[in-house]
């Protein structure tokens, strides 16, 4: 099974100009800042939000690809933003969902993700593209290029190893974040 | 009340989104907006959560648009997290309209009673700046809240007490 770092780190061989990822507070934004091309939307708090910012961006942005990166905790204090995501269901959003069953940047307290068997759910929320599997370094290439590459709105659940790198905090200001990200999405084409 | 179609055409020059959790004192206006979808350029996203609505206006600001958001006083208690943590702190223009629930005693409805009594405390806590919104002078209120809003590029308030946005 991989570690999180190490998946954040095999999705920048499929990323292009094209697209803007919005990542999670804790590990998942510290990761996405040191090991994708910059810059992003990397949430700093705002747990359970970071869905509704993709959904925002990717209705605003019909010609951008919008990657959320969650993780389990996260994703559960917004579940309601996946049935919202799905009603919507627009095609340049998709979302990825690091699922450790952790609470992993507050040190590894247990979440209640292992009650929920993701492929029913997802199967429920009547998504064209949806997967859920335990990520593998033979696998991971192929899973990803699948997932960000459909031509639906896609979620993609991976079940994955606990374990972090030692990175920099990210040194942007809030701010820079938001200046950064707007002049990359108003600037003309 | 304030007529549907003029608010609805005064806030799409300034809008391209609207987004929330919906209050009976909102009823006339989302009736309208609901049923002239189609003509009007405000895109309209439905939320499940009040955090979540400033959550997708915060996506919208992140390109460099703007979004409307609407919600009962109830969901202040809600949105705590979403204004401190993401919309202030990004500095994320965006314009709430909150209704004022629980301002008199109202017996048939008192879990509104304490949010009514902390309303403004609460908003004034969290540094949000905001305006009644009345029948009379509702063009001058929108147009300071805006301004306000695209000045510090952050979040601004506007309250909305019964009979200004319903019969």
């Amino acid at each position: 099974m991989m570690k999180g770092y190490e998946i954040i780190s095999a999705l920048s061989n499929h990323l292009s100009e094209n697209d803007i990822i919005v990542s999670s507070n804790g590990n998942i934004s510290r990761e996405a800042y040191n090991l994708l091309p910059k810059p992003q939307v990397y949430l700093r708090g705002s747990m359970g939000l970071p869905i509704p910012v993709g959904l925002g961006l990717a209705l605003a942005n019909p010609n951008k690809r919008i990657t959320v990166i969650t993780g389990d905790g996260n994703f559960l204090m917004g579940l309601g933003s996946a049935t919202t995501a799905a009603f919507y269901k627009p095609k340049n959003l998709k979302i990825l969902i690091l699922d450790n069953l952790k609470y992993y940047t507050t040190g590894g307290q247990k979440t209640v993700s292992s009650v929920i068997d993701y492929v029913k759910f997802l199967e429920s929320l009547c998504i064209e593209y949806k997967c859920s599997k335990r990520a593998s370094q033979d696998e991971i290439e192929q899973d990803l290029s699948e997932f960000i590459n459909s031509e639906v709105f896609s979620v993609l659940h991976l079940t994955i190893k606990e374990g972090k790198k030692d990175l920099m905090n990210i040194p942007d200001q809030p701010e820079e974040i938001t200046e950064k990200m707007i002049l990359r999405l108003t600037k003309l084409a | 009340m304030i007529d549907p179609s003029e608010f609805i055409t005064f806030l799409e020059k300034k809008f391209q989104y609207i987004c929330g959790v919906p209050c009976s004192y909102f009823k006339e206006f989302l009736a309208h907006l609901a049923s002239h979808g189609t003509e009007t350029q405000l895109k309209h996203v439905y939320a499940t959560r009040e955090d979540e609505a400033i959550g997708i206006a915060s996506g919208v600001a992140f390109s460099g648009k703007k979004a409307l958001v609407y919600m009962q006083n109830s969901g202040i208690g809600n949105i705590g997290d979403a204004l401190t943590s993401l919309a202030q702190l990004y500095k994320l223009p965006m314009l709430i309209l909150i209704s004022y629930r629980g301002l008199e005693p109202d017996n048939d409805f008192p879990e509104h009673s304490i949010m009514g009594e902390v309303n403004e405390p609460v908003l004034k806590a969290f540094k949000v700046p905001y305006w009644n919104l009345s029948e009379d002078r509702w063009t001058i209120e929108m147009k300071a809240a805006i301004q306000k809003m695209t000045e510090t590029s952050s979040p601004v308030v506007l309250l909305v007490k019964k009979g200004v946005l319903c019969q």
